[in-house]
C-alpha cells in the first residue's frame, strides 16, 4: 500500500491538512509543480512518503494557485518544505539561516527520513526548534 | 519347479482371456503369482549362491563387480571357462565401466580354469537361472495386466506396472497394506553402485516408486519430498485396496489429484515482499540489557568510594581544597579526623563479594587442614605489607543511604580518644 501525496487546492485545504493530525507530522511542499527543482523534490518526497507514513504525512500545494501563504511564510522560493506539529510550524536549524523552512534541494532520501524522523522527535517532546542532523551550512557558496 | 511350469501354463492361458469369470478365483489366481515370484526371487537367490561359489574358483573378484544375480549369471555363461577377457564380449550385458573394471581385474585374477564338470554344472545352474527369470518376468506381465482390476486405487496413483512390481516384491497386496510407508518407499531401492563412481548423484532411498510418472515429472529439487508423498499415498491405497473397500479407484484417483496438487504448491514462488514503513520514532522502548557483563563495563565508570568521601563534608568543619583557601577543587572528608588516610582502598566490588562468598561455601581445598603458608599479614596494592585487612575497612562506606554522620562506627572529630 503505497503512501500517496495528496494536492490541497485550496487555503482552507491546507489549514485543515494541518489541523487534522494529531499523532502525525504535517509536511507540505509549496511550489509549482512544473519547475525542475520542485520536480525533483518531489520525487524524493513520494519515495520517502510511504517509509514515514507512520509518523509523518505529506502535502503538496502549489503556491501560486493559493497566494495566501506566500506572505506569512515568506514562499519566494522556487520550492519550499514546512513543517507542521499539531497546527504549529516547527523550526528546524539546518544551517542556512533560515529555520522556518526548507527551501534548498535535498538529493538523498535517507538525508531527508533523518531530518522528518528529528522533527518528528522534537515535535513530541514539545520543541519549536530542533536540529537537523546534517548540517548544510556549506550548501550556498559565497 | 515343475509346480512353477504349471502354474506359468496356467497363468498365461488365462491372461489371453482377458475377461473374468468371477471375483475369487482371479484373485486367489493372482495371490499366488505373487506368492509364486517371491519364491522365484528365492529360488533365483539359492542359484545364485551355487553359481557363486562355483565359479569362486575361476574368478573370484566378479562377485563384488556384479551384484545383481541375473547378471552375474549371464557374464558367468558368456565367460564360461575363457581365461583371456579380451576373447569375450561382455557389450549389452553389462554398462560398459563395469566390462572395463572386470577385464582389468580378470586380467589379473588370482582364479584358476575349471574342470569340465564343474563348468557344465555352473552353466546349468545359470540357465536355470535365466529361465526362473524370465518366468518372473511373464508372472509380473500378468499381474500387471490385471492389475486394474485387483488394486485400482493403487494403480491410479503410481501406474500398474509400478504397482505390479511393488505387490511382486512385497509378496501380496496384504502384504504390501500391512507395510509401512517408509518401507513401500524401498522397496526395488537398488544397492550401492560401485565400480569408484562418486555417489553424489546416485539417488538415495527410491526404489520402485522412481519409476512412477509422477515422480519423473517433479523437478530434481521436489523429487524427495514427492518420492515420501507417493509412498504414503499408496500404502494408504493399497490398504484400501486390501480390503476392496473401494474397487471403483475413486480414492485412487483423488489421491492422485492431491499429489498433483501438493507438488503444484510446492513450486509456485514465494509471496512478493512488501515494503515495510517506519516505525514511530520512539514508540518501542529500547530493550535494555542485563547481566555480568553489563554490571562489569558499569564498574569501570561507578563512583568510587574516594569520590564518594570528597562529595560528603563534615558538620562545621571547612574542607580542604586544592588550591587552599577555599579555591580549587574540595577534598570533602578526605584526609579528615576520623579516616586517618588519604588513600582509600579500592574496596572489593559487590560482584567480587558474590564470588568470595560462594567460594568460601563451597568445600575446597583439602578438607580442613590449611597449608602452612598463610598469615595474618595482608598484602594491598598501595601500601605493600599492611596488618590489618584493608578489604574489612573498605565497604564502612557502604551505600549512600547510610548515613556518616549518625553512623556507629564513624566518631567525633573533636573529642579525642583517651
Amino acid at each position: 500500500m503505497t503512501a500517496m501525496i495528496h494536492d490541497l487546492p485550496s487555503a482552507w485545504h491546507v489549514d485543515q491538512a494541518c489541523m487534522s493530525e494529531d499523532e502525525r507530522l504535517v509536511i507540505i511542499r509549496f511550489g509549482k509543480a512544473d519547475d525542475r527543482e520542485v520536480m525533483a523534490q518531489d520525487e524524493l518526497l513520494y519515495k520517502v512518503a510511504d517509509r514515514v507514513r507512520n509518523f509523518a504525512v505529506i502535502y503538496i500545494c502549489d503556491n501560486q494557485k493559493v497566494p495566501d501563504f506566500n506572505q506569512m511564510y515568506e514562499l519566494y522560493d522556487k520550492c519550499t518544505v514546512m513543517f507542521f506539529w499539531r497546527n504549529k510550524h516547527m523550526m528546524c536549524d539546518f544551517g542556512t539561516g533560515n529555520n522556518n523552512k526548507l527551501n534548498f534541494p535535498i538529493n538523498d532520501k535517507q538525508e531527508l527520513i533523518d531530518i522528518v524522523e528529528v522533527i518528528y522527535r522534537g515535535a513530541k517532546k514539545g520543541r519549536g526548534l530542533v536540529n537537523s542532523p546534517k548540517d548544510y551550512s556549506t550548501r550556498y557558496k559565497y | 519347479m515343475q509346480k512353477v511350469e504349471d502354474a506359468l501354463q496356467k497363468g498365461s492361458d488365462i491372461s489371453n482371456h482377458g475377461m473374468v469369470l468371477e471375483d475369487d478365483p482371479e484373485y486367489q489366481l493372482i495371490v499366488d503369482c505373487n506368492a509364486l515370484s517371491v519364491e522365484i526371487e528365492n529360488e533365483i537367490m539359492i542359484i545364485h549362491n551355487f553359481i557363486r561359489g562355483k565359479y569362486h574358483v575361476k574368478f573370484p573378484e566378479l562377485e563384488s563387480l556384479v551384484h545383481h544375480p541375473i547378471d552375474y549369471a549371464r557374464v558367468v555363461k558368456k565367460i564360461g571357462n575363457e581365461v583371456d577377457l579380451t576373447l569375450v564380449d561382455l557389450e549389452g550385458l553389462l554398462p560398459s565401466a563395469v566390462i572395463m573394471v572386470v577385464s582389468v581385474t580378470a586380467s589379473t585374477t588370482s582364479g584358476k580354469p575349471l574342470p569340465e564338470e564343474d563348468l557344465n554344472k555352473t552353466i546349468d545352474a545359470c540357465d536355470r537361472a535365466l529361465a526362473l527369470d524370465s518366468a518372473k518376468k511373464k508372472v509380473l506381465d500378468f499381474v500387471e495386466s490385471r492389475m486394474g482390476y485387483i488394486a485400482p486405487n493403487l494403480s491410479a496413483i503410481v501406474g500398474s506396472a509400478v504397482a505390479a512390481k511393488l505387490m511382486g516384491t512385497a509378496g501380496g497386496l496384504s502384504a504390501l497394506a500391512k507395510m509401512p510407508a517408509c518401507n513401500v518407499q524401498l522397496l526395488g531401492a537398488k544397492k550401492k553402485t560401485l565400480a569408484g563412481f562418486s555417489t553424489a548423484t546416485s539417488q538415495f532411498r527410491v526404489g520402485y516408486i522412481e519409476q512412477t510418472e509422477v515422480f519423473q515429472t517433479t523437478p530434481p529439487s521436489l523429487r524427495m519430498r514427492a518420492c515420501r508423498l507417493l509412498a504414503a499415498k499408496s500404502t494408504l491405497a493399497a490398504r484400501v485396496d486390501s480390503t476392496r473397500g473401494d474397487p471403483s479407484g475413486n480414492t485412487g484417483r483423488a489421491f492422485r489429484e492431491e499429489i498433483r496438487k501438493k507438488i503444484e504448491k510446492w513450486q509456485e514462488p514465494p509471496p512478493a515482499k512488501q515494503p515495510r514503513p517506519l516505525p514511530v520514532p520512539d514508540s518501542e522502548p529500547k530493550k535494555k540489557r542485563g547481566g555480568r557483563r553489563l554490571r562489569k563495563m558499569k564498574e569501570r565508570y561507578a563512583i568510587t568510594d574516594m569520590r564518594k568521601l570528597a562529595n560528603r563534608m563534615q558538620f562545621g568543619i571547612p574542607e580542604e581544597s586544592s588550591l587552599g583557601d577555599g579555591l580549587g577543587e574540595g577534598y570533602g572528608m578526605l584526609g579528615q579526623a576520623g579516616n586517618g588516610k588519604l588513600r582509600v582502598s579500592i574496596g572489593q566490588s559487590k560482584l567480587a563479594a558474590k564470588v568470595a562468598k560462594k567460594f568460601k561455601e563451597k568445600p575446597f581445598g583439602s578438607g580442613g587442614a590449611t597449608s602452612g603458608l598463610t598469615s595474618s599479614l595482608a598484602f594491598t596494592p598501595v601500601q605493600g605489607i599492611e596488618l590489618s585487612n584493608p578489604q574489612a575497612h573498605a565497604n564502612q562506606l557502604g551505600s549512600g543511604t547510610q548515613s556518616t554522620y549518625f553512623s556507629e562506627t564513624g566518631t567525633f572529630s573533636r573529642i579525642k580518644r583517651t
